[in-house]
């Protein structure tokens, strides 16, 4: 599904693991009984395909950001895991950190 | 009840949604894995064959940029669970 993350080798759209550990996903917190199935339909689909953007860019970002020296090797090395581990941890806390400021902002207003 | 179909309608609709989406989005994964490894490895044009250094270079690419997304994939979960529990605390 999104994310493309391909599991090693298989034929099925690497976003496997993203959208499964999302099923309900962000979704979560939708009051989904007192939504029409249309709007929940397209809420869903919303949602999703923020979800894909947000991987695409975290493996664009991360790949950049990671990946310095391409490619002495078939494996992750050590500090490129690593390296990968703390760039997703932090580009959450960016989000976490702009969405509050923004907030913030549209709240004076 | 809002509609004339059942929950399961409902259901196969968001399935047919979700597996479109796969697609689109692997199609669109496939794509840019060849730019990128095409951009990382290749810059020989003496010939019109990859040579052996960039086959190489092309296979550790492709793998070491898949495993790159499964790690990601997994860190993704695993923040987006954290997320989830922190709404879910706030109580949205």
């Amino acid at each position: 599904m999104f994310g493309g993350v391909f599991g090693g080798g298989s034929q099925k759209p690497a976003g496997q693991m993203a959208p499964g550990g999302m099923g309900g996903g962000m979704g979560g917190g939708m009051g989904q009984a007192q939504m029409d199935p249309n709007a929940q339909l397209a809420a869903a689909e919303q949602e999703m395909e923020m979800v894909t953007d947000m991987f695409a860019r975290l493996g664009d970002l991360c790949y950049r950001k990671c990946l310095i020296q391409r490619y002495s090797d078939e494996e992750l090395t050590k500090a490129e895991s690593v390296c990968t581990d703390r760039c997703v941890a932090k580009y959450f806390q960016v989000n976490r950190e702009v969405s509050e400021k923004l907030a913030k902002l549209s709240q004076t207003n | 009840m809002y509609n004339n179909y059942g929950a399961s309608y409902q259901e196969q609709r968001l399935q047919q949604m979700m597996e479109q989406k796969q697609l689109k989005d692997f199609m669109r994964m496939y794509s840019n894995l060849v730019s990128r490894c095409f951009d990382d490895c290749v810059a020989d044009f003496t010939s019109n064959t990859l040579n052996d250094k960039e086959l190489t270079c092309v296979n550790r690419c492709t793998q070491k940029n898949m495993k790159l997304n499964e790690r990601i994939g997994q860190r993704f979960a695993e923040e987006n669970a954290k997320l989830m529990e922190d709404q879910a605390k706030m109580g949205r």
